[in-house]
């Protein structure tokens, strides 16, 4: 056990440190905001392409894929300095996170050079097709099919909940392409352009607000897919969808870890200002959060290291489940302190961050309100709570 | 950075739980809770492991290993709720002497911690916490030593004791004197665990040699190492304590069957379940994070202590309610074990500060954290 870095470590992040001092956009240049989360305005998209061709959008991939093979201490280190100064690589996360992985992991040259590597830099946008009506936790239950007809696929069926489509070039498309397989057998992932026929996408208001439009609907016609599109194995989706999800439950923790480490700046200034320290409830969760933080971190790294050599941490199920309940307390902690001062929906609960989505800064209600986005998509917490106790403590199904 | 133990350390793990699963069986927990077994002869087995020397520097006589190896053999003590004077010896009295002693001192008490000698810290003020502006505790001096007045509570084995240091308050500072246990009056509180030995002292008219206070004032200077220590092991052993209850508790939901089938399968006892996984989880982790900032002194150690403590009480809570309420009536009875588990967990979480003090310390370490300053001025 130790806390410190070795020296190589630290001198990745002096490296880091100088280049993003030398090459971040100007502030002024950052006034066009993005409205969803795969709509990335021009300033932020020659930003990403200059992470890209620096390798620092990805450190742990190679050269090729905007990164440097970086070590998991180099990328840890990375992501804290990102934290420190509020900084996203990306404002289409979805596809940093999850689809550009999942090309590089199952995808073929052609595949990594045709979608992974435009998405990486910030040329082509993406967003991912998986819940539907009627397959949100049961997820294998999905009904949207592509039948195969020679050189391409024909697509019939709806996606929901997809963030961004609307503003996407790409959706990874979870189908189901054999009807008379096992739920889970007759999957696969396609990459379908957007601007197909028979494409459709619908945005629709969250609980935030009617014009705060990520989530689509996503509408499927007859639509013809090449078959080159085909994500991985004919058929083998599910391993494909998990890989997916496991490229973002690996580093989900680390977006709740900073978070959180950003909240305790963010609410920590209002305390300070407020002379609210002398309050012993305000200490009592503050203090609280600010262990929900750290925990997260120690239990998240140790996770990360174990998966990274090929052992399965079973730590890893509980993170998002853990890191998602924290913000959401936390949230609600600061808007009831507040009182009758958040009321005011339009005050911001932190000084506006051009390098970050805008959610981040958001009134204190729209924070708690969004808080309900980590705990309930990609598995709600009672489905999260099921799995860690049948796999984890291998209580009887 | 790195978060997991090295190979010696788990080594050093499995050994630990080996030898207390052989050496202290639940049924001597519960002999030793029901009055009938002593345990006297426990301390003697871990003297002969080398543990109660495990965090002591060589130079003082100890393995000079670090607090790491120290809380790993903590945590597996608190695990079978052992009734031995290790904790206090070597987390609160061998701290604070190898903080606050000379050479000799050193020599004569931390090295004596090797060879068997126990020791109690009498500190707390008569609410519980680590009470060092206020002692409850002066001495005046009585001819070439020191008399003592006062009293101290909640001394862990104050009653039992070879040695006990205790902090007081003289004309200039506050100091620490190491008084012989025999010749302290100390009445053992009847605690609610029984196998845990809590006392009360009344040092008033006590006298003691003058080589018998420590060299170094007990200040802002020697007392943190001492305080993390001590609140790191605390913490420790009421995570031991809990993964011992949650286990119990877990085993019996698999096995119990109401409608057919095990209860274990309902969803309302598999969210408690996991929700104690994920507070163990927590507190476990905290609980290392403290004893490696203590072992590396990193400047984080009062606070990671603080939050070990506190995550050691929140999965205590936790624990208590969700395994006895999932045990159901069984779970009622004196003669299930859980009970014992859960007495040791709640007693630790409330010694030295409960959740609610430490909690509020680490608020204003975070708070005190200049990047807010700035931001609040911005």
């Amino acid at each position: 056990m130790r806390l410190s870095f070795d020296e190589s470590t630290e001198e990745f992040r002096r490296e880091f440190v100088a280049w993003l001092d030398a090459n971040l956009p100007p502030v002024e240049q950052t006034v066009e905001r993005p409205r969803s989360t795969a709509d990335i305005p021009p300033w932020a998209r020659a930003w990403q392409r200059s992470l890209f061709d620096a390798g620092w959008l990805v450190p742990g991939n190679p050269p090729e894929f905007g990164g440097r093979n970086a070590t998991l201490l180099e990328q840890f280190v990375h992501k804290e300095e990102l934290t420190r100064r509020a900084v996203d690589v990306s404002f289409n996360p979805q596809a940093l996170g999850i689809i550009a992985p999942s090309i590089l992991t199952f995808g073929t040259d052609e595949q990594k050079r045709r979608w992974a590597v435009p998405i990486l830099r910030g040329e082509m946008t993406a967003a991912l097709g998986m819940s539907e009506p009627n397959a949100g936790s049961d997820l294998a239950g999905l009904r949207t099919r592509a039948d195969l007809d020679g050189d391409h696929f024909v697509v019939n069926g709806q996606k929901v909940w997809t963030s961004g489509a609307h503003d996407a070039d790409v959706i990874l498309t979870f189908v189901r392409t054999d009807p008379d397989a096992a739920k889970h057998a007759g999957l696969s992932a396609l990459l379908i352009p957007t601007d197909l026929d028979g494409v459709t996408r619908r945005p629709f208001g969250s609980i935030v607000g009617p014009n705060e439009r990520d989530f689509n609907e996503v509408f499927f016609d007859d639509v013809v897919v090449p078959a080159a599109n085909l994500l991985g194995e004919l058929h083998s989706g599910w391993q494909v969808m998990t890989g997916s999800l496991g490229h973002e439950r690996a580093m989900l923790w680390l977006d709740h870890a900073r978070l959180l480490d950003q909240f305790l700046s963010q609410f920590g200034a209002h305390i300070a200002q407020r002379g609210l320290d002398a309050d012993p409830a305000v200490l009592d969760w503050f203090g609280n959060v600010a262990m929900d933080a750290q925990a997260l971190k120690l239990l998240g790294y140790r996770t990360l290291a174990k998966t990274r050599r090929g052992i399965t941490a079973t730590e890893q199920s509980i993170l998002k489940l853990f890191g998602s309940e924290a913000s959401q307390s936390a949230y609600l902690h600061a808007l009831d302190t507040l009182g009758a001062e958040s009321l005011d929906h339009t005050v911001r609960s932190a000084d506006a961050q051009p390098y970050q989505l805008d959610a981040y800064t958001d009134s204190w209600f729209n924070r708690y309100l969004r808080s309900f986005a980590g705990t309930i998509a990609g598995g709600t917490s009672e489905i999260q709570r099921n799995i860690v106790a049948e796999r984890v403590l291998d209580l009887p199904r | 950075m790195d978060f997991e133990f090295d190979e010696g350390q788990n080594d050093l793990q499995q050994t630990a739980a080996r030898v207390l699963a052989k050496e202290y069986p639940a049924a001597r927990a519960r002999a030793v809770a029901e009055g009938k077994d002593d345990a006297g002869d426990l301390w003697q087995t871990l003297v002969s492991l080398d543990w109660p020397g495990l965090a002591i520097s060589e130079s003082d006589g100890g393995v000079g290993a670090s607090a790491i190896e120290l809380a790993i053999v903590l945590e597996q003590l608190g695990y079978v709720i052992d009734a031995s004077p290790f904790l206090a010896t070597t987390t609160q009295f061998a701290p604070l002497v190898a903080a606050c002693g000379s050479v000799e001192q050193r020599r004569r008490f931390v090295g004596g911690v090797v060879d068997g000698l126990t020791g109690a810290l009498a500190i707390a003020d008569s609410d519980g916490p680590w009470a060092l502006d206020a002692p409850t505790v002066s001495a005046t001096r009585s001819g070439t030593g020191w008399e003592l007045s006062g009293r101290a509570c909640f001394v862990i084995d104050g009653d039992r004791a070879d040695e006990v240091a205790v902090v007081a308050g003289t004309d200039g500072a506050v100091r620490a004197f190491v008084v012989p246990g025999i010749d302290v009056r100390a009445v053992r509180t009847p605690a609610f665990d029984p196998s845990l030995h809590v006392a009360e002292l009344d040092l008033d008219g006590v006298t003691v040699d003058g080589d018998r206070m420590l060299d170094r004032p007990v200040d802002a200077e020697t007392h943190g190492n001492p305080r993390d220590l001590a609140l790191t092991g605390l913490a420790l052993t009421a995570v031991g304590a809990c993964q011992r209850a949650f286990e119990l508790v877990i085993a019996y939901v698999r096995e119990r069957e109401q409608f057919g089938v095990p209860i274990g399968s309902f969803q309302a006892l598999k969210h408690k379940a996991v929700d104690m996984y994920v507070a163990i989880e927590r507190a476990r982790a905290l609980g290392y994070f403290a004893a490696t900032a203590i072992a590396e002194n990193d400047e984080r150690r009062s606070t990671a202590a603080s939050m070990a403590k506190a995550a050691a009480a929140d999965a205590q809570d936790i624990v208590f309610r969700h395994s006895i309420q999932m045990f159901g009536g069984i779970g009622f009875t004196w003669e299930n074990d859980l009970h014992l588990f859960l007495r040791r967990a709640k007693a630790t979480s409330h010694l030295m500060g409960g959740a609610t003090e430490h909690r509020a310390c680490v608020a204003r370490a975070v708070l005190s954290r200049t990047d807010l300053i700035t931001e609040a001025e911005s």
